[in-house]
């Protein structure tokens, strides 16, 4: 099962992620229409494009929190089909944030972190406790590790989701607009973490409007629209000079 | 009757006490039932299983569109010839008045206390699901450790009301001949004639029990809110 990750894509051998001719209905809407993505390990990708092109449903897919209609998905080495036990292996590699956190509202901070390595990985308290303090001082917010979540600012909230994500030690992390819901002054703390986690290595996939981030940390902006890959490249030139119209129509309304 | 007299209480109390025993047992019983089978209930309807699900839709719909007393003569008369009819010659088999009461309160209240936990599972945001998908929890400890639990605290108030109403409930085991607080209070009422003090006392008892659990649940939910249900 593992090896079949050979189905190596075009350019290296180091791909985490393999999207081929990905498929995604909504009823009648077509939300993906044949999307091919690559994403090499340690590699920062910044997915934009107007809302409804599909970004977040891909990302979605990635860890089947989607069902994709079409196409395969290939996850280090394991591709997503229906079956449960490939899903969870999968799932286990992969970090993901979400726009509204989505944190256990009935448990502490450093509860929140605790669940899923205990469960999931077999972690005993004291180890998961370690860990998860471990990580939640790593994005700065150890002192509130008793608090609930209500207690919390969103962008102290979205911190500790992404600690919670890293808990299960992932090889991806995903993301998808996190710092969408947040109030302006929350923005950077939420993105100073992300930039962290960038260089220490980890493969991200963000979706994201901040495009200061996406020029300093991306190695490669794609660009959607109507739930297609119009356009990637590398972010410098890709905001210097986009090639496709609607990347150029799109930049210039979020950037005015 | 122009002047109360609370001195027969002192006679009157063992024989109340026996009785309040009797009702806040077949409470808790029927609420540990009720409740453990309920969320079953719920989560079989939740899950949508095929047959299954139906099957436990048509029983709470029965259940909730017949009063209790109703019920309660139902399993009295009907369980024992079932019970005939599976392990005997057809003769009825008697299972007795006091396993009729625990039986048929644990089943009638697993129909309400379903139905509360039901809402209760379509009310948890949708972003708890996938966040316990994200972290590969399985689908035993999503809704055990982190559905469930968020679902009972937004429920509570409901559960408790409901189950305050169980409490009252409990006084027409009398059709079975139980003897509970209230068929305690009654039974001796008509042996001194005192019907008036009797039956303050034991609307004084139901309402000190039913204040002070309601008491019990606002202190819970002041101690919980502030990890809240709500974000």
């Amino acid at each position: 099962m593992r090896q079949q990750g050979a189905v190596s894509p075009s350019d290296g051998t180091s791909a985490i992620v393999v999207v081929e001719k990905l498929m995604k209905r909504f009823g009648r809407f077509t939300a993906l229409n044949d999307v091919n993505l690559t994403v090499a390990k340690g590699e920062k990708i910044v997915l934009c494009g107007p809302s409804g092109s599909g970004k977040s449903t891909l990302i979605r897919c990635i860890n089947h929190i989607e069902k994709h209609d079409g196409g395969r998905i290939v996850v280090d080495g394991v591709e997503l089909m229906d079956r449960m036990a490939d899903i969870n292996s999968v799932r286990c590699e992969v970090g993901m944030v979400f726009q509204s956190f989505n944190l256990f509202p009935h448990l502490s901070v450093v509860e929140n972190c605790m669940l899923a390595p205990m469960k999931v990985r077999g972690l005993s308290r004291a180890e998961a406790h370690e860990r998860a303090m471990g990580l939640l001082r790593k994005v700065r917010i150890d002192g509130q590790a008793d608090k609930y979540p209500a207690q919390l600012s969103g962008g102290q909230q979205q911190r500790v989701a992404i600690a919670r994500a890293l808990c299960m030690q992932p090889k991806i992390m995903l993301f998808d607009e996190p710092t969408s819901a947040l109030d302006p002054e929350m923005v950077k703390e939420v993105l100073d973490t992300m930039v962290q986690l960038a260089g220490e290595g980890m493969t991200m996939v963000c979706v994201t409007h901040e495009m200061g981030f996406a020029r300093e940390v991306a190695d490669r902006v794609v660009f959607m629209d109507q739930g297609s890959i119009v356009e990637e490249g590398e972010p410098a030139s890709f905001f210097r000079a986009p090639r496709t119209e609607r990347a150029r129509g799109f930049l210039n309304q979020i950037i005015h | 009757m122009n002047s109360l007299d609370f001195s027969i209480l002192v006679q009157a109390w063992p024989y109340l006490w026996s009785g309040l025993l009797f009702s806040l047992a077949l409470t808790v019983a029927a609420f540990v039932v009720g409740m453990l089978l309920g969320t079953c209930f719920a989560l079989v309807q939740h899950f949508e299983l095929p047959v299954v699900s139906q099957i436990v839709r048509s029983y709470i719909a029965l259940i909730r569109s017949i009063p209790l007393i109703l019920v309660l003569f139902w399993f009295f008369f009907l369980v024992p010839i079932v019970l005939g009819h599976l392990y005997g010659n057809g003769r009825p088999i008697p299972i007795g008045a006091t396993w009729t009461a625990f039986i048929t309160f644990g089943l009638f209240e697993a129909a309400y206390y379903s139905e509360i936990i039901r809402v209760g599972l379509r009310a948890v945001n949708k972003g708890q699901f996938e966040a316990c998908q994200a972290l590969a929890l399985s689908t035993f400890d999503t809704y055990r450790c982190v559905i469930l639990p968020q679902v009972i605290r937004v429920a509570s108030p409901i559960i408790l009301s409901q189950t305050i109403i169980l409490f009252q409930d409990t006084s027409l085991v009398y059709v079975l001949s139980l003897t509970d607080l209230l068929g305690a209070a009654s039974k001796l009422a008509q042996l001194n004639g005192r019907l008036v003090e009797m039956y303050l006392v034991v609307a004084m008892v139901y309402l000190a029990i039913s204040s002070a659990a309601s008491q019990c649940v606002a202190s819970l939910r002041r101690r919980y809110a502030l990890g809240g249900a709500h974000r």
